[in-house]
This record gives C-alpha cells, structure tokens and sequence, in this order.
C-alpha cells in the first residue's frame, strides 16, 4: 500500500469512533476502554485483551443535548462527547476510565454516570504536583484502578501481565517514534497533518493492527518525496487536539507543524519506560514526571523550559499555543507560554479554538499574520 | 510601474492602482456572494476610473477574506500586514493602527520601521464592526453616513447596556419608545461600540501615534468616541480614504514583489 493509500485507510480508520479495526477486535471478544486524558497511563488499560481508546468525537457539529446537562460555558471537546454518548455512539465501550484533569471533564463522568450507566467507569484521583507523596498517591490509585479491572473484567493484572503490557507499549512507541523523528529533518518527508492522522489511528485501533500499519508507513515514507512547499516551521503546543483539522488548516497557510506537542501528540507523548523497573511504580512515575500538563501545578518553568528545549531541537521559526475555549487549565497557561516563548526569542501565537472545526477563514488570517510576521 | 492591491471583505471590495508613490485609482463596491466577482468588479472599476486595462497592472496582491479567490493576482497578504504597511506608508509615526471594518474590528501594533509587533482580531462579535451601526441605523431609520452628525447632537448622556447587537437593538426601540432622543441614543451607540474596541486594543496596548482605519472612522462620532475612550489623540490618515487602506497596504507590497 502506498504512504496516501494508507493516509486514506487511518482517515476512515479516525472518522468514526468506532473504527474497523476495533470492531473486529471487539467481535474478536476484546474490549475496548475509553480515556480522556494523558494521566490515564493506557499501558494499564492495554491487559488481557483490554484496549484502550483515547474518545474522540469526529465529525461534531452541534452539543444542543449536551447543553442541557453541561451547561455552554463548558469545554467544547467535554460537550461533544457527551452529545456522542447520549447518540449511542460509544454504546461499543466495555467502560470508561477518566483522570481528574479538570472539572469539565469530571462533570462529563458525573453526566455519563447519571445518563448513560456505563457498565464499568472510574476515576483516577491523579494527584496535582510531583514529588514522593504525590507518586505515592498516584501508586496507590492505580492500583485501585488495577483491582477494579481485575475485578470487574476478569483480567490478569499481576507482574507478568504489566511487565508486558510495558515492553508492548515501549515497541509501539518506538515504532512512532521512528516516523516522529523524520520531522526533524529540514524538508521532512511527511507533514503535520499526515502525521496526526498516524498518531490519532494509534490512540483508537489496537496495538497489533498499528504496529503492522507503522511498519508499511516506515517503509513506503523512504520513498516519498520531501516537503518543501512550506514557509516556516512550526511547533504547535496546547491541550486536546484530535482531529486533523486544525494541522491541516494550519498547514493550508503555509506553515509546517513538525512538533507536536499536545495531549494528543508525539511530544512528550511517546514516553519509554524502563522494562527493569519494577512496571506499576514505572508507569505511574513517568506518567506523573513526563506528561507535562497545565493541571501539574508549581511546574509552570519546566514546562516552559521543555517547550523552548523542544523548539530548539526541531529548529521551529515559531510557536503557537491553543487552548480551545472554555478550558481553565490551557485557557491560563497560553497567555503564559506565549510571554514566555516570546521573551525567549521564540515568536508565539495564541489561538483560541472549539473542539469542532469552525471558523476556518478567522484561524487561517490570525496564522497567515503569524507567519507574515515572522517575514515567512 | 504600475500596481495594484485588492482587499475583498464580506461586506464590501476595495482597489487600489498605483503608479510609483501615487494612489492613481481606487474604487469601493458593495461585495457580493463570491469574492471573485467582487474583486473582478472593484478591479475593472478602478481600472476603468484610471483608463487603463488588466494588462498594464505589473503585480496585483490580494487581501481580506475573499483574497484567496482572487485569480488575477499574484500574490496575497494577510489584511494584518496590509493595514499595517498602508498605514505607516501614509503616517510613519503611527503605532497602533485601530480598523474596524463591517464584520471585523482589529488593534495592530507597529514598531519604527512599520512591523507589525502584535495584533488582535475580533471576527466573532458583530457588536464592534460596522455591522453593528447598520443593524443600529435601520432600526432607528436614519442615515448611517448621517450618524457621526446626528450623534453629536445629543443634549443627554445615556448608556447602552447590552453588549450583543440583537439585544441592543431591542434596547434601542426601547429607549425609542420611552421617547428618549435618536441623537442621544445613537451617541451612545457611538460609545458603546468604541468602548469595545479600546477594551480590544488595549488588550495589546496602545502606543501612539494611533490611526484609525476601516470604513467606520468615516463615522465622526465613533471616531471621537475612540479618542475619548483611549484618552489619548486618535488620528485619520493623511487624504486617504480610511476604507481603503488596506488595498493600499496590498498595492504597496505589491510594489515590492514586482
């Protein structure tokens, strides 16, 4: 298959939440668990058959339903997967699995919990701050999460089960990373978009079937052509960003997103993990010490500091920062990252976005400025 | 040399033919569904106004939202940078240029040598465009044009609460029918609508000198309301009309690339 035959095949793959791949694990007698955020460590949700499936809602349009239950002053991503849950579009789901990350999010738990009755849901009390006691805690709540899966699933959670669910988790990553990495190059073979498209698959489809699409893609990328139709180089930083929507408007003016650094992308997002370690005390801290999140508190520099470290090293001409509206978390830190990208020489652009696609022209002007700016 | 800048808004279409350092033509048109014949008729017009044809325009640059559809140029600016350049060609000491356009308002900072520093947008509330005087001039019935005047015959100060158009508008027939004067109510849209906008471009701090550009600072009384708000002097660019600056902007980059 040719790098666009498979483009076109993980575009259908992340067009419908319930994708092919997943259907037929499913019929395979998997089940597939939902998450909505980075502090749920999917290596946890990858045992025994378990598949974890980052909820996504293509194709949202309006959240009149939602707004009953979650109010429109709400995150626009919060409200559209509560309008696809009350669609039955996630009935396939054998349960939820949430981390506290902000309060929209735990409102979209109470709702589904109230509304929807899922057969299994559980939230993760990740702590805000680092730290001994911090992962400690965290420790202790994944093992919480662990006996209820057991429990609740039949699964074998022990030592041997995790030990792999690591080393299999590691070899995806690696095999991300492989492609990830081609970005660093000057005239990168493949753009933003086409790589979102790659890592959104790699969220929602089972290891196995990624793992063979990752090997196909490594080897038909080689023979592609390299990029070169661009004005800059761009970093895009920010929360929730799972669709290709916006890299691909972006990418429409001109700009080229070689780093993503985003919940949803490759940065920090393709963590390793040491396979000597012992693997629950392995998951919880590089989960805590590497996702890097707005909701970690008192860490604000680091994340800064990675971010110009990240920019450097993917030589970007600038940086912008989204949050979409209504989040308290991003919303905060843009205004921050922004200053403090630009007091670092970096130039910035703070974009503020729905979780639907809307209001193309009005992003494309405010990036084209950008770029113009930057005399791109 | 002869150029030429072609900035096609949703409301209406602007060109701009100069030849050296002389703006030779311009021409303004109500915009149409498709920005192509929009821009295609502001261009023929303005052509026409100078005497002259497609083929005597060396380079042509598009800007505004219609600007990717524009065929006949070569190239296309953001309507940040084309504001930006236009105003500091005319005014070299500007550095905050205010436009407040029909469906858009944006704040734009320059530095000495006329880049632009920063810059803030509003293309999601009509409440500070030009849209929001028209809504304002047809529920009450007068003159947009004649509003600026009308406005600063007010004997008595009130305030606009609401925010959003259509619920000022209600507010409006309101105060109609509590018989409140059409001058008074319409200065107050004035200030209601310049606050909005000083709230916007104070977000990216003002330095001055400021300009004012965009069709609505040919309205005096939003004009004078800006420089009340900002509490600091507001200027209009030197014999250019303000509507079509950033046409100018886009004729000198066009200058440029040629």
């Amino acid at each position: 298959m040719t790098f666009d035959d498979r483009q076109t095949r993980l575009q259908d793959i992340i067009d419908e939440p319930l994708n092919t791949w997943l259907d037929q694990a499913v019929a395979d007698g998997n089940v597939p668990i939902g998450y909505t955020c980075s502090y749920v460590p999917r290596a946890l949700l990858s045992l025994d058959g378990l598949i974890p499936v980052r909820v996504r809602a293509p194709g949202a349009a309006g959240t009149e339903i939602a707004e009953i239950y979650l109010s429109n002053v709400t995150c626009s991503y919060s409200r559209s997967l509560l309008e696809f849950a009350m669609d039955d579009r996630y009935d396939f789901l054998g349960g939820w699995v949430f981390a506290a990350g902000c309060d929209h999010i735990r409102r979209l738990l109470d709702n589904l919990d109230y509304l929807i009755s899922p057969d299994f849901s559980h939230m993760i009390d990740a702590p805000h701050r680092k730290g001994d006691a911090a992962l400690d805690w965290y420790i202790k709540e994944l093992d919480i999460l662990l006996e209820k899966l057991a429990d609740h699933f039949g699964i074998d959670t022990g030592e041997e089960a995790l030990n792999a669910a690591v080393i299999n988790q590691n070899r995806l990553h690696r095999s991300l990373k492989e492609i990830a990495d081609l970005r660093k190059q000057k005239q990168p073979p493949i753009s933003g978009t086409e790589f979102q498209r790659i890592m959104m698959a790699s969220l929602t489809v089972p290891a196995g079937d990624m793992e063979k699409a990752l090997r196909e893609i490594k080897d038909s990328v080689a023979r592609r052509e390299k990029q070169t139709d661009f004005r800059a180089r761009l970093m895009v930083v920010g929360g929730n960003i799972d669709d290709t929507d916006f890299i691909h408007t972006i990418e429409s003016t001109g700009g080229l997103v070689v780093a993503d650094r985003f919940c949803t992308g490759s940065l920090p997002g393709l963590v390793m993990l040491d396979e000597s370690n012992d693997p629950l005390t392995e998951i919880a801290q590089k989960t805590l010490l590497e996702t890097s999140c707005p909701r970690m508190m008192e860490d604000f520099q680091d994340r800064l500091g990675s971010i110009i470290d990240t920019a450097r090293e993917y030589d970007v001409d600038g940086v912008i920062v989204e949050h979409i509206k209504f989040c308290d978390i991003w919303g905060i830190e843009t205004g921050l990252l922004v200053d403090g990208l630009r007091e670092a020489g970096l130039p910035a652009l703070r974009l503020e976005r729905d979780y639907r696609q809307t209001g193309e022209g009005q992003l494309r002007t405010r990036i084209q400025a950008f770029l113009e700016r930057m005399n791109k | 040399m002869i150029v030429a800048g072609c900035d096609v808004g949703s409301l209406t279409a602007k060109a701009v033919i100069m030849e050296e350092e002389n703006i030779i033509s311009q021409a303004v048109v109500l915009a149409k569904t498709r920005p192509s014949e929009s821009a295609g008729d502001v261009m023929e017009k303005a052509l026409k106004k100078a005497g002259l044809s497609r083929g005597d325009i060396r380079f042509a640059v598009g800007t505004g939202y219609g600007k990717d559809q524009v065929s006949f140029v070569q190239r296309v600016e953001s309507e940040i940078s084309c504001h930006a350049k236009g105003a500091w060609w005319n005014r070299p000491a500007v550095r905050t240029v205010i436009d407040i356009g029909g469906q858009d308002a944006k704040a734009i900072q320059l530095d000495d040598k006329g880049k632009v520093v920063r810059y803030i947008y509003n293309d999601k509330c009509a409440s500070g465009t030009g849209r929001f005087l028209e809504v304002m001039a047809e529920a009450m019935e007068v003159d947009l044009e004649k509003m600026g005047d009308i406005g600063k015959q007010a004997k008595e100060r009130i305030t606009i609460s609401n925010q959003c158009v259509i619920f000022a508008e209600t507010e409006v027939v309101s105060l109609i029918n509590e018989g409140k004067d059409v001058s008074a109510i319409i200065n107050a849209l004035h200030r209601a609508m310049a606050g909005r906008v000083v709230s916007l471009a104070r977000s990216i701090g003002v330095e001055t000198d400021v300009v004012m550009t965009g069709g609505v600072a040919k309205n005096s009384g939003v004009f004078d309301a800006l420089a009340d708000c900002l509490n600091l002097p507001v200027n209009h660019l030197d014999g250019i009309d303000p509507q079509i600056n950033g046409a100018v902007g886009a004729a000198l980059f066009a200058r440029e690339y040629a």
